[in-house]
């Protein structure tokens, strides 16, 4: 009747937090484009004109350029290699009968409870007698032991959904197992594979312990790692490391943007299954 | 004349068939075998003996452990300090998470916007957040020390992880808001699952929106619950990245968690075989809470399903 939109109270209250939320990315980004002088001087300026140098000067002097570049290297070869492993390794767990499936499917689950922190000085020995230490496959391959096991859960999921009898009509009509998995199973996982893909890209974009015992050379580390030497090293230019702040946050964040809607969905089914 | 019908031999499995069923697993075992299996044999065995560099010289069989667990007061302050930690963000992270989604639940407008504020933090590297919330927590700039100062009060030289009472808590802050999100939207996937008759038949019957809350919400998101507090404890425990950017176990070891002490010990006092006992300790306190809290949860979960 008074014609003034009612706001509800959940909304009034999801606002105020929601600015809580993004007060820290926001000042972020404000200060990444401020000199450090600016921001001792004046916090609460806009960062305007924007000091864009900042960025650019992250970029080359920080290494983050080749630090994203290593980034995406391992990020992508760490994603095809589990996405290959936990497809096949699902397929067989639920849609064939393996010997001893229900051992086998326990023993595929074990990283899940063994925290890759617990290994990583045994890692470390073992990675070094094989000359992997520097290496950014041997790191994919660390994250690959990381994330291999969620990811077959979540297939396993997926293709519990679809009815054997589909699977076993094929069979009878003649497609090998190769066939019914490509053909059959994975066109109906696709859900499955982009909430695995996003989840393994951001998990092994973001690990931080891996790359800090195993990479050494300042031309092979990762953008986390880039980020944690360039605070120490540059630590009295605030403007600069708030710069590379920025740079290693937007990446995932993009990626999130784009697949929100798939990768929520995906997530939550993943969780918890009734 | 009727077809003979095709031999199903498919549904017969011969061993031949299921060894060939067996060749799409191994793949996986084989990197498991390779990078897990054998990191943690050989763990074991590194913590059983005295290291030069990285590798064993002599046996000393329980020694290590003995030392940790009886003579090492940092590794004890560790240890407490991650239960400590792991407990109150199961705890706060659980009650954050529920209360995010029931009011995102409830808002008619605009919830996938305040899904994607909240969530956002989830997907930056723990790194990024460390450093982040190390400078809104920096005297001089930090928001802690502005804000403060604008309101008139003495605080532009306060400096909340240099204070070793409060510092595992400014990184629970940093880690809450980072994970916060992640909880809402499993409790949130279940609220909309709920059956609506469920509430419509409770408001018929006059119940006040907690009672609600506390007699359907709650109990059926039972299994959420289980899941949440499984998956945090389990992701808490191993703690390393934020505290290592924040604070890397400081001040005088008032931060030191479990995975800082392992590295510490392992990387800069090259005590590799010590270093890797704490971290079977580590483990075992892991498997153990794992076990107990399957057990506990599980019973409430089942009688939720069934």
């Amino acid at each position: 009747m008074t014609g003034l939109p009612r706001i509800r109270s959940s909304t009034a209250l999801l606002s105020v937090l929601a600015l809580v939320w993004l007060y820290p990315l926001v000042w972020t980004f404000a200060n990444a484009l401020k000199s450090s002088a600016d921001i001792y001087r004046a916090p609460w300026d806009l960062p305007w004109p924007p000091a864009i140098g900042n960025i650019g000067e992250a970029w080359s002097r920080g290494q983050l350029g080749v630090a994203l570049l290593n980034s995406t290297y391992v990020t992508a070869m760490t994603v095809a290699v589990v996405l290959v492993l936990s497809i096949t390794a699902a397929y067989s767990l639920t849609r064939l009968r393996p010997p001893a499936r229900a051992v086998l499917f326990l023993v595929v689950l074990a990283p899940l409870i063994v925290p890759t922190e617990v290994l990583i000085v045994p890692m470390f020995s073992i990675f070094r007698s094989l000359g992997l230490i520097n290496s950014l496959p041997g790191l994919a391959f660390y994250n690959v032991v990381g994330t291999v096991s969620f990811a077959t859960v979540i297939f396993a999921g997926y293709f519990r959904t679809i009815p054997q009898e589909v699977v076993d009509a094929a069979r009878v009509d003649g497609a090998g197992r190769l066939d019914v998995l490509l053909r059959i199973v994975v066109p109906l996982a696709r859900p499955g594979i982009v909430t695995v893909t996003v989840l393994v890209a951001v998990f092994t974009w973001n690990d931080f312990g891996g790359s800090l015992v195993l990479l050494q050379k300042p031309d092979v580390f990762t953008a986390p790692l880039a980020l944690s030497r360039f605070s120490t090293f540059y630590a009295t230019d605030q403007g600069l490391t708030f710069a590379g702040m920025a740079i290693v946050i937007v990446p995932p964040l993009l990626l999130f943007l784009v697949l929100q809607r798939g990768f929520i969905q995906g997530l939550t089914a993943g969780v918890v299954r009734r | 004349m009727i077809e003979p019908r095709p031999r199903l031999a498919f549904f017969r499995p011969s061993h031949r068939v299921r060894a060939v069923d067996f060749l799409f697993l191994l793949p996986v075992l084989a990197i498991l075998v390779g990078f897990l299996f054998y990191p943690l044999i050989y763990g074991v065995a590194l913590s059983l003996h005295d290291t030069k560099g990285f590798e064993p010289t002599t046996f000393v069989g329980l020694d290590h452990y003995v030392r940790a667990i009886l003579g090492d007061a940092v590794f004890h302050r560790s240890l407490l300090n991650t239960f400590l930690f792991t407990g109150v963000a199961v705890v706060l992270l659980t009650g954050l998470g529920l209360f995010l989604a029931v009011l995102v639940a409830d808002v008619k407008r605009g919830a996938a916007l305040f899904q994607f504020v909240f969530l956002a933090p989830f997907f930056l590297a723990p790194v990024a957040v460390g450093a982040v919330w190390k400078f809104l927590y920096a005297p001089y700039f930090g928001v802690a020390a502005t804000v403060g100062s604008a309101l008139g009060l003495d605080t532009l030289t306060v400096a909340p992880l240099a204070e070793s009472d409060v510092a595992l808590w400014a990184i629970m802050a940093a880690f809450l808001w980072r994970f916060a999100g992640f909880n809402m939207i499993v409790y949130l996937a279940g609220i909309r699952a709920l059956p609506s008759e469920y509430y419509e038949h409770a408001v018929l019957e006059g119940a006040s929106r907690f009672q609600q809350f506390r007699r359907i919400t709650w109990p059926m998101l039972w299994p959420q619950t289980f899941a949440l507090v499984l998956l945090t404890t389990l992701g808490t425990l191993r703690i390393f990245d934020m505290v290592w950017v924040m604070t890397a176990g400081g001040p005088s070891h008032a931060t030191e968690t479990v995975a800082t002490d392992v590295y510490t010990t392992a990387f800069r006092f090259l005590q590799v075989g010590y270093a890797q006992a704490m971290a079977m300790i580590l483990l075992a306190v892991v498997l153990l809470l794992a076990v107990v809290e399957y057990r506990i949860l599980d019973r409430r979960a089942e009688a939720v399903r069934t």
